[in-house]
């Protein structure tokens, strides 16, 4: 029984964390606030994120504590709660976090509506935040100064460079499924300008809404269109819902994207050999020569949870606490110095290179990656490839 | 008169008891949530508890209201986007009243939550197809000016909910409750006093969605119209207690500190122990916590 | 227009509808008997969903088998609930008064509890798991395996209930709670009786759904709710408290999702749906496919 021993394990680890904190850590710990969707629309996301959270605390506690730039070490310690998926919840609770709770420093929560609602909150009290699970093109409105935003699967670079990569591999023809939430809506009104633009023909052009529960009548028309790219703007309910029926109607295109789900654990271990060859949206994969911290993050998150990281979530998750942790290193605890810290510097993370121009990354390239034999691989762009892209070899 | 005292009472220690605390934004934010439950339970109230008719699908105003409030702001001041959502809340419970109002018991309770669920996928569908996806909106008032409007919107429906309980308007809602065919051939006009108490319960809802989405700077259909909002309210009234004006307060209030106070200490169990009050309440405590002080009242 | 006339289609309608025909009977049945409006119901999806998970990850036992325990597990819990609280509420004039809007709360209250201790205990990581997921192609229908035994397991049960409910002497003592409550008691028929096994039924039913639903999809804590309002949808356009017709009408809006999308486009899906939902609502709430009786 996996899960009750889990339970047990974490209170276990939660007493002897507190006795071991009152014994070995005789500093005051540094403390850490972020709200998560502990329940709620996005509560299965949520673990992505802060199972990178949990295992950084572990890592940076093992290492004596989170250094400061004299050197000293000090322990971290979360404060968290649940803002139910609401983002009104998620102003509050950092409005706690920050006046009544008193928190050295901040994570994000999880998702860009939450990101959004934020932004403000952070400007107010002047406190800094490394963002991580948001994107969207509306991030570049907000004004530049306490948040920052690491990814670079913003919509409009991602649909400029997936028509690049579709044109690479010769695609002509492609079928396009979108979700009518945000994020997959936005994606879709930037690729298919993009799509235009190299020549590539939309045959199939449909969107659906977020409680779809049966997509044969869509996959119908694609594979009539028959074209040589499907690409699924889906979250991850869907995305678990399109491989599926994909896979039942033998859709053949050799370009088969999916945009969210499959870098989930679970959507490998339930589709199994089908998953392979599909292409999805994230900048990051374990097997990176050029990322060496890489592969250390993915085995120490495996052994801890018992499952692979998400290749989008949890690797921006745990890039936002590094740059974090090394923006403390050299700029301390105090709010203002740290913001210049965190604007001004540049970032070893296990994806690399990191730095900001405003609110947004300017150096990790937008990528995709796709599921070969089971691991994510990272086949776009050229320079930080992992793998080439192959094509679909049916399901 | 003895109650309008204890209500305004009532209204009034909730704003007073924050008050040496408003210097910090988190209880501002505490006093805006507090604020915007009362507004929308007794809202809620005016039609429910009144009439008897159940609605579980109030989440559907608030979203109209911060709908229309989302697409008017920047082009006009906030109070007036307010203002047109609270008019759009009431002209879209003018329009489907009618109709609505002629379903009864279980089937109305049902009927209200999916024309809530049916008007979020129309607007979701509204928004894809306008090419927006998700809307952000950029210089908000600051906390304590919508803390201070929520506390007049909780204000203005408790008045409200006041005022039609003591009215011939509210004698006549509650012959609806007690029988309605019965009420209708004594010469009650039952369709027009419903439809009246329909709109008045919509009215509040939608300046509050409009003020709930100034608050988090950003509109997204699945969030505005969110049925765990139905919900909440459903909730919070009946543990308060259907009775009195003061039961939707008292469950409001009690309903939030409580989830407050849960909330920061059990950070993992307190939606269990919320589900928990839940269930005890309606067992052991039929008439809610309105119910169970004007007993403890009479007995002391 | 071929699409539309094609056998695959009409699997994928099959399919849906089976399993949401399936979904809806659990909750007919606790509603024709007891009035109880279980907004639980989908909870006990997930439960079901969890139970074929856990039993296929660590003990390797196929979902197949998974249908039994999880109909147990969602039986007993139906039996603690009954016991524990609706028997009370039922007894208690001051609550059995307002019997809809204090089950409401109530199944609130359930579907929290369970929603939380499901994400406690598992955490809400989302999961999924690989069985009979072979295509076979029968005259150039493409069908999964575990969507035919969806189809196959869903459509049995329904079935089975209908005819059980007709020529069993249970079967007919139900439909007179069902139909006339207190005529029912007056006649010899064990109102507490028929009650409790109802409810344990009516939750099986949603166990066993769940077993199906984890074959497909992904299984989380709060995976639940869109199954509530689906039955929702189902028992209100058969009519509530109609076994068979609730039947009907789920494999009837299998079919309307799948062509009305074919006919409009996959945006219209949940519109249409809601619409309907709405539409039968205002236009003829006791159901489409009840003659308008009882009152």
């Amino acid at each position: 029984m996996k899960g009750p021993t889990r339970l047990v394990n974490a209170a276990l680890g939660a007493v002897m964390a507190t006795m071991t904190a009152g014994a070995a850590f005789a500093q005051d710990p540094i403390t850490i606030g972020y709200s998560i969707a502990r329940t709620g629309i996005y509560a299965a996301a949520a673990p992505s994120q802060e199972n990178p959270y949990k295992l950084w605390q572990k890592q940076v506690n093992a290492e004596g504590g989170l250094e400061l730039p004299d050197g000293e070490r000090r322990p971290v310690e979360f404060v968290s709660y649940d803002d139910q998926s609401n983002p009104a919840n998620t102003v509050r609770i950092y409005e706690k976090l920050i006046t009544q709770d008193d928190v050295d420093l901040l994570a994000a929560p999880w998702g860009t509506p939450m990101h959004l609602a934020l932004a403000p909150v952070l400007q107010r009290y002047k406190m800094p935040m490394v963002g991580n699970t948001a994107a969207s093109v509306q991030l570049r409105n907000v004004a530049p100064g306490y948040i920052w935003f690491p990814t670079s699967a913003i919509p409009d670079a991602m649909g400029a460079e997936l028509a690049k990569m579709m044109q690479a591999e010769g695609v002509e023809t492609a079928a396009l499924l979108a979700n009518e939430l945000p994020y997959s809506q936005e994606f879709r009104s930037f690729l298919i300008p993009a799509l235009e633009e190299v020549g590539i023909e939309v045959t199939v052009d449909e969107s659906y809404p977020p409680d779809v529960k049966d997509m044969t009548s869509m996959l119908v028309e694609v594979r009539e269109a028959a074209p040589d790219a499907v690409v699924a703007m889906t979250y991850p309910a869907d995305s678990f819902l399109f491989a599926g029926q994909a896979r039942e109607l033998g859709i053949e295109a050799p370009f088969v994207m999916s945009l969210i789900g499959p870098t989930i654990d679970a959507y490998r271990k339930a589709n199994g050999a089908g998953a392979n060859g599909i292409v999805s949206s994230a900048h990051w994969s374990s097997e990176a020569d050029a990322w060496p911290k890489g592969q250390a993050f993915f085995d120490a998150y495996v052994a801890e949870f018992g499952e692979e990281p998400d290749a989008l979530d949890s690797a921006l998750a745990y890039m936002s606490m590094e740059i974090l942790q090394q923006a403390v290193a050299e700029a301390g605890l105090d709010p203002e110095v740290l913001r210049g810290a965190i604007a001004e510097g540049t970032f070893d993370t296990i994806n690399g290179e990191v730095r900001f121009d405003g609110v947004q990354n300017v150096v990790t390239p937008t990528g995709f990656v796709q599921i070969q034999d089971g691991k994510i691989e990272l086949v776009w762009p050229e320079a930080v490839k992992t793998a080439d892209f192959a094509p679909k070899q049916g399901w | 008169m003895k109650n309008i005292g204890l209500i305004l009472g009532v209204a009034l220690a909730v704003v007073a008891a924050a008050v040496p605390a408003f210097g910090t934004p988190y209880m501002m934010g505490v006093v805006f949530q507090v604020a915007m439950w009362i507004a929308l339970a007794q809202s809620w109230s005016m039609l429910s508890a009144t009439t008897g008719y159940l609605s579980l699908g109030h989440a559907v105003f608030y979203g109209v209201g911060a709908y229309v409030c989302v697409l008017l702001t920047g082009t006009i001041p906030f109070e007036w986007a307010l203002l047109a959502g609270a008019v759009a809340a009431a002209v879209f419970a003018a329009i489907v009243g009618l109709p609505v109002l002629r379903v009864r018991g279980p089937y109305f309770v049902i009927l209200t939550y999916g024309l809530s669920e049916l008007v979020r996928h129309v607007v979701m569908r509204i928004e894809s197809a306008l090419g927006s996806f998700g809307r952000m909106i950029f210089d908000v008032p600051r906390t304590e000016v919508l803390m201070w409007w929520m506390v007049g919107l909780a204000v203005l429906a408790t008045l409200g909910a006041y005022a039609i309980r003591h009215s011939r308007f509210g004698a006549g809602l509650a012959a609806i409750r007690e029988d309605e065919v019965a009420a209708e051939t004594v010469g009650v006009p039952v369709t027009r006093l419903k439809l009246f108490a329909f709109i008045a319960s919509a009215i509040i809802p939608g300046a509050v969605g409009g003020l709930a989405l100034l608050r988090t700077s950003y509109f997204e259909p699945a969030q505005a119209f969110d049925p765990v909002i139905s919900f909440t309210i459903v909730t919070m009234a009946l543990v308060g207690g259907t009775e009195t004006v003061r039961g939707p307060i008292l469950g409001a209030l009690g309903f939030a500190l409580l989830s407050e106070l849960l909330w920061s200490s059990l950070p993992q169990l307190y939606m269990i122990v919320l589900g928990l009050t839940l269930i005890i309440f309606i067992l052991f405590v039929p008439r809610g916590l309105s119910g169970l002080f004007g007993r403890l009242g009479r007995a002391g | 227009m071929d699409t539309l006339l094609s056998g695959q289609m009409l699997f994928a309608a099959l399919v849906s509808g089976s399993l949401y025909a399936l979904v809806a009977l659990g909750l007919n049945l606790v509603y024709g008997t007891l009035r109880l409006l279980n907004i639980a119901h989908g909870d006990l999806v997930m439960i079901g969903a969890y139970t074929a998970f856990w039993m296929i990850s660590l003990f390797a036992v196929p979902p197949i088998i998974s249908l039994v325990v999880a109909a147990a597990l969602c039986a007993l819990l139906g039996w603690a609930v009954y016991v524990g609280l609706f028997r009370r509420m039922l007894a208690k004039p001051e609550l059995a008064k307002r019997v809809e809007a204090n089950s409401l709360i109530l199944f609130y209250g359930i579907s929290v509890i369970l929603q939380n201790l499901a994400a406690l205990a598992f955490t809400s990581t989302s999961r999924g798991y690989q069985y009979l997921d072979t295509v076979i192609t029968w005259q150039g229908v493409s069908m999964t395996g575990n969507r035919l035994l969806t189809l196959g397991i869903a459509a049995a049960i329904c079935f089975g209930t209908i005819l059980f409910l007709r020529f069993h002497l249970f079967g007919w003592g139900l439909r007179a709670v069902i139909q006339r409550r207190e005529a029912a008691q007056v006649v010899g028929v064990n109102l507490n009786r028929v009650q409790l096994l109802t409810i344990c039924g009516g939750f099986a039913v949603a166990g066993v759904a769940g077993v199906l639903v984890s074959m497909t999809e992904q299984i989380t804590p709060f995976m639940g709710f869109p199954f509530t309002i689906v039955a929702f949808v189902v028992i209100i356009i058969g009519g509530l408290g109609n076994i068979g017709a609730g039947v009907l009408a789920g494999f009837c809006l299998g079919l309307v999702e799948t062509y009305g999308i074919a006919l409009t486009s996959p945006g219209y899906r949940s519109i249409l749906i809601y619409g309907l939902f709405v539409g039968v609502l205002l236009i003829r709430p006791e159901g489409i496919f009840t003659k308008a009786v009882r009152s």
